[in-house]
């Protein structure tokens, strides 16, 4: 799988799923009772629905053996003798009344049962579904760099659904069907204890052929599972850059892809519905096998005189081993929705055991007391093994100064603010903040003394005002407007008729890409932080209104220190240093009038910003 | 439904088959008590299988066919004992073909219908995908498809074996005794009622159901494309309660409909328990009155029968859920279905082009996006773009600049006014004839899962390699895409995260030049780009794009001042003045304040200006 080279920004090792289906992908074996267990062991957080629940399906179970009991017993009360029928109309008022008790109760017991399953499999996929999004933020970035997000999609809404289905279908019945067999099992032993062994032997029989028939049918469900997350990448992928796909006319070429993917999905299933159907007549053949031989040894019992079998005897055992078949053969049918669930499963618990950020830091910071010295010594890094974009970059920034980074697309700039952040980890090399190895600080503590602007703004769908809020929920509307007013964003949002409270739709598309970036500045002006980075913060912003905002920005950097990614000279300027990257180190530092002077890269990339005709 | 059931024509043959092979599974069932009662009966209690009276002449018939007169009843055990087996396999056989032929057919449909959904979304307008949200766009895509293909499948399958037990169950009790007939006459029509009541309450429910998954899908998709942000601002905890939220909703209303339907199951044992009782005591009072025909095996049978008609409707119970969840789902694909693109193509009567020297013509446009409210984002803009011109336009964020190019390949109607391209108005062209003169880079540059190559093929796909070197070339792409390790192959992974936003800008714009397009937009596409890469990229453009009309946006004064013609928006929608550099610095102050804003006299731009 090709993947990325130097300059660029992630890469890594391929992941699951890609959407469009080009990337061929293996089937990882996998521990299918590994999974199962790990399924039960979510079932078993509820252990008090779980207990209540056993305990209901016993005691309905138990009614539906007494049940016709009674009805028998009812049925009975009419006789034959003296040559006509009687009737013991009392007796037979009796049972019945005694059956209405018991169904009612059954029935009240049923439906308490339903309730408690639904309550079992839905607080069972809940919590699976908050583990699933709880991991899948502890996710490094690198993941969602690499990931079908259309895929993990999917495994948190298609995957979770088939696992709750089958939790709330397929437990009950399970767990139902256990504890018939065991009432059977006892009930036979009663009659033949030889005829319970031939019996009970189709139950390793019955264990053995649907595991041996699950590991060869898992790769159709598994692969099912994974077309379906396909199909969501590529859809998630298509919408989401729709101007593009129809401003290139590519909406036929996307059709036939989705038709691809599609029709792969329709075969797939196909194959896994006709092999999950074999199950029934499987376990029906076996379940008739075992009907027979016990008759035939009944027999030959009977006519040798082996264990003093009776007519009655063979009787009972034939009717239980019908008993025996049924639940049997309900597992059976539950069994394409069980393997689906467990394909899904492996989906949820493939990312669930994907590695965390690193985040050993325990050196607990006071932020508020940090003065933002930052120190970067000889930074090595690659985001492709062998392929470096930094070679042993040293910077010195002190508290308060204001940075400028420039240098050729590709050349390392963004690298410098994802190591800072630790959205990912130097290869070789430290960073350091007031002295302190960031790798020391946690997470949490670092990232709050940072606020980041990126060029790409994230807004989420939700009002302007809480999109503001983001970088410090805590603000209040005072300050929420101070913030914007600082990012010149007042002026359009007051023009909105919501003002604040618009809504954002989804991606802020009802936004200009220019005003997307001046909410986002608004952002991290509110959450003052004693770094802020601008990754080409302001490249859709109007020159103008850009001169504002650093003259607010201006006043509020004062001594704290910002990190400036930009190549129009006017963003750059003022800064209190510029320095150059270039090939992964730093070519050279200085003021804007220094390094016009020195006449060397950066008077090359800059000295033309206005006479750019030629070059 | 009717109409997703149109989708079920092509496979109407074997959704037919389906059924009547379900007829074998069946039979095959309903023939194995025989089967099992002739072992026991003859094999094992010792009747004689010639009796008169309690023999079966069909057992004796087969016992003659296999052994002729001479057998024993350890022969009767195994005889039969392998017809058993044999009519399981028969059966088991039909049960599988059921399944494969019900599979193909809702399999297909299931394929045909999703890939329709989604040619549907890929022919709507701009404004209809946002509206429905890439999140349940999503969800309708797979999973509610999925829910309706699964209904099918059942109903296939369930179609023929519950009605066939209602059926035939009802009439052998009412042959029995018109007294039992009146009771299941009782007990239909309150289980019918339970059953209406409980699905009017859960199909709007299971609506909602879906609805809330859209959006778990929302928030999950939000913060997978957003995690930079969120892990930025240490909003992981926040987020986790934000998909608490959502998740915990979806898990309430999963619960509220699932509490719902648990009261199906029990009320219809108890209908079913009930009318047990019924018969057996209304038997009994028969008996006692002495009611002739009325002995202790019609009681017995008449029980066998009732539990068999109710448990057939039992059996439907499961079919009732899918039913509802599969309305729903259903209703949220045929809005898909249903909706019609608001853009649509022209008629293509292009007629007589009056104007040939003018590449886009714009007249009294004005616009607001669909379904806002507020002033309008353009106001009476009035222009026109000669072929083979470089126009470009500047003004403040938010002006209406991205606006203004998009009507153009029509992504919007305007509001009001016409929007003219080579001299025939945008309405009446096919959308991708229209489109197909256009090459249109993006502000936001938008890359998909694929390798480079394939990313710039975009552009033509019917491109030479050496025409994708050649754009790549002329985009100043090529340099960094050789160092890559594999090149033109290198895979791009999610949206291009992989890229830089320069190197992002430069593969769109190498896609656009690939179509060597009459007309190129370039909305704001280079501001990534460090200012000598973009001297060369203008530099090259003058050969690879020479004589295409572009329309350029930009902030950066180095940026337009070489175009032929630059039109200022003023913050308030309207173009206030066209000319070339040297004229508006002269003439228009906005642009005059623009320069200086670049160009701050803080003592050094005197040299940087040289």
């Amino acid at each position: 799988m090709p993947r990325l080279g130097p300059g660029g920004r992630p890469g890594g090792p391929g992941g699951p799923g890609g959407p469009m289906g080009a990337r061929i992908n293996r089937e990882k074996p996998k521990n299918t009772k590994g999974t199962l267990f790990r399924i039960l062991k979510y079932i078993g957080k509820n252990k008090l629905i779980l207990i209540m629940l056993v305990v209901l399906m016993a005691v309905i179970t138990a009614i539906d053996v007494l049940g016709p009991m009674f009805q028998q017993k009812a049925i009975d009360t009419i006789s034959f003798y003296d040559g006509r029928l009687h009737v013991d109309l009392d007796s037979m008022r009796f049972y019945l009344f005694i059956m209405i008790c018991i169904f009612a109760c059954s029935g009240a017991m049923t439906f308490f049962q339903g309730i408690l399953s639904a309550k079992l499999s839905q607080a069972t996929v809940y919590e699976m579904r908050n583990d699933l999004f709880k991991k899948i933020s502890r996710l490094p970035v690198k993941y969602t760099d690499t990931h079908s997000h259309g895929d993990i999609m999917s495994r948190m809404t298609n995957d979770v659904e088939n696992v709750s289905n089958a939790i709330a279908q397929s437990v009950t019945s399970l767990f139902s069907a256990l504890l018939t067999l065991a009432g059977v099992t006892v009930m036979m032993l009663y009659y033949s204890r030889i005829m319970t062994v031939i019996a009970v032997v189709t139950i390793p029989v019955t264990i053995l052929v649907s595991s041996k028939l699950a590991k060869f049918m898992r790769k159709y469900f598994v692969r099912q599972q994974r077309l379906l997350g396909q199909i969501n990448g590529h859809v998630e992928e298509m919408i989401s850059s729709y101007k593009t796909v129809a401003a290139y006319g590519k909406e036929e070429e996307a059709v036939e892809k989705f038709w691809q993917i599609s029709s792969e999905l329709k075969k797939c299933s196909i194959s896994a519905r006709v092999w999950g159907s074999i199950m029934g007549p499987i376990m029906n053949f076996l379940g008739n096998f075992q009907y027979v031989i016990l008759a035939s040894l009944g027999g030959f019992m009977m006519i040798k005189g082996y264990g003093g079998m009776t007519v009655g005897r063979i009787q009972a055992m034939l009717q239980y081993s019908k008993n025996f078949s049924r639940p049997v053969n309900m597992i059976a049918a539950q069994y394409s929705s069980i393997l689906t669930a467990l394909a899904g499963a492996e989906r949820i618990f493939d990312i669930m055991d994907s590695d965390d950020e690193i985040d050993e830091g325990r050196d607990n910071i006071d932020i508020a007391s940090l003065n933002g010295n930052i120190e970067f010594t000889d930074m090595h890094f690659g985001y492709v093994e062998n392929e470096p974009v930094l070679k042993g970059l040293n910077l010195s920034v002190k508290a308060g100064q204001k940075i400028a980074i420039v240098g050729a697309t590709g050349s390392g700039k963004t690298t410098i603010v994802n190591l800072l952040t630790r959205f990912y980890e130097l290869d070789s090399g430290s960073i350091t903040i007031d002295g302190k190895d960031i790798t020391d600080i946690p997470k949490e503590n670092l990232r709050k003394a940072i606020a980041i602007v990126l060029q790409d703004t994230v807004l989420f769908n939700d009002t302007i005002r809480a999109n503001i809020k983001y970088g410090n929920t805590e603000a209040d509307d005072k300050a929420v407007k101070a913030a914007a007013a600082t990012a010149m964003a007042d002026r359009f949002i007051e023009r909105l008729p919501d003002g604040y409270e618009t809504v954002l739709a989804e991606a802020g598309s009802n936004l200009s890409q220019g005003q997307r970036q001046l909410l986002s500045i608004a952002r991290a002006v509110l959450a003052e932080p004693k770094i802020l980075i601008l990754d080409e913060a302001t490249s859709s912003v109007d020159t103008r209104t850009e001169m504002h905002i650093q003259q607010a920005m201006i006043n509020l950097m004062k001594g704290r220190t910002s990190l400036i990614i930009a190549h129009r000279l006017s963003t750059i300027r003022d800064a209190d240093m510029i320095v150059v990257v270039n090939d992964g180190v730093i070519a050279e530092a200085g003021s804007h009038d220094e390094l016009i002077k020195r006449e060397g890269e950066y008077y090359k990339l800059y000295s033309k910003q206005f006479a750019g005709q030629t070059i | 439904m009717k109409k997703l059931f149109s989708y079920m024509k092509p496979y109407r043959f074997l959704a037919f088959i389906s059924p009547l092979l379900m007829i074998g599974e069946v039979a095959a069932d309903l023939m194995l008590p025989y089967l099992m009662s002739f072992i026991v009966n003859y094999g094992i209690t010792g009747i004689d299988i010639n009796d008169s009276e309690k023999g079966s002449e069909i057992a004796a018939a087969v016992m003659e066919f296999f052994h002729g007169n001479d057998y024993e009843a350890m022969d009767i055990i195994i005889t039969f004992g392998i017809l058993m087996l044999a009519v399981t396999l028969v059966g088991g056989f039909f049960g599988v073909f059921c399944a494969y032929t019900a599979a193909r057919a809702a399999q297909g449909f299931g394929n045909d219908l999703r890939c329709d959904a989604f040619k549907k979304v890929m022919s709507l307008s701009i404004q209809q995908t946002d509206k429905f949200t890439t999140g349940s766009l999503v969800t309708r895509m797979t999973n509610d498809i999925t829910m309706v293909t699964d209904f099918m499948e059942m109903l296939m399958r369930m179609f023929v074996r519950s009605p066939m037990f209602l059926i035939g169950g009802t009439v052998m009790l009412v042959a029995l005794d018109l007294q039992f007939g009146a009771i299941l006459l009782c007990a239909v029509p309150v289980l019918a009622v339970v059953l209406a009541i409980v699905l009017a309450k859960a199909m709007p429910m299971y609506g909602l159901v879906q609805k809330r998954l859209d959006r778990v899908n929302s928030v999950v998709q939000e913060n997978v494309s957003g995690a930079r942000v969120v892990k930025a601002c240490v909003k992981e905890e926040y987020e986790y309660n934000r998909f608490k939220n959502a998740n915990g909703e979806l898990k309430n209303t999963n619960y509220s409909v699932l509490k719902l339907m648990a009261v199906i199951t029990p009320v219809l044992t108890v209908i079913q328990n009930f009318a047990v009782i019924a018969i057996i005591y209304i038997g009994g009072l028969n008996i006692s009155i002495e009611k002739s025909g009325m002995d202790t095996g019609t009681v017995m049978a008449a029980v066998t029968y009732i539990s068999q008609v109710i448990m057939s409707v039992m059996m439907t119970t499961n079919m009732f859920q899918s039913i509802s969840r599969a309305t729903a789902s259903g209703k949220r694909i045929r809005e898909i279905i249903d909706t019609e693109p608001v853009i649509r193509d022209g008629d293509g009567n292009y007629g007589e082009n009056t104007d040939t020297d003018v590449m886009v013509e714009m007249k009294n446009v004005s616009f607001m996006y669909p379904e806002t409210v507020g002033r309008p984002v353009l106001k009476n803009i009035s222009l026109k773009i000669k072929k083979g011109e470089t126009f470009a336009v500047i003004g403040a964020t938010g002006c209406g600049k991205t606006s203004l190019v998009s009507l153009i390949p029509r992504f919007y109607d305007t509001t009001g006014g016409e929007v003219y391209v080579d001299g025939i108005n945008v309405k009446k062209y096919k959308l991708s004839e229209l489109r197909e003169k256009i090459g249109y880079v993006m502000q936001k540059s938008e890359l998909f899962s694929d390798t480079i190559e394939g990313n710039i093929r975009w552009g033509k796909p019917e491109a030479s390699e050496a025409e994708i070197r050649e754009a790549a070339e002329a985009a100043q792409a090529a340099s960094f895409i050789e160092e890559f390790g594999d090149g033109y192959n290198t895979f791009i992974a999610e949206k291009g995260a992989s890229l830089s936003g320069g190197q992002k800008q430069r593969m769109s714009i190498a896609r656009a030049l690939l179509r060597k397009p009459e007309l190129l937009i370039l909305d704001d596409s280079t501001s990534a780009l460090d200012l000598v890469t973009e001297a060369r990229l203008r530099a090259s453009f003058k050969q690879a794009a020479a004589g295409t009309t572009v329309i350029l946006i930009a902030q950066r004064i180095a940026s337009v001042m070489e175009a032929d013609r630059i039109a200022v928006i003023e913050s308030d929608g309207s173009i206030v003045s066209i000319g070339t550099h040297e004229e508006l610095m002269k003439s228009s102050d906005t642009y005059r304040d623009i320069y200086a804003s670049q160009n701050k006299t803080n003592g050094s731009d005197g040299k940087a200006g040289v």
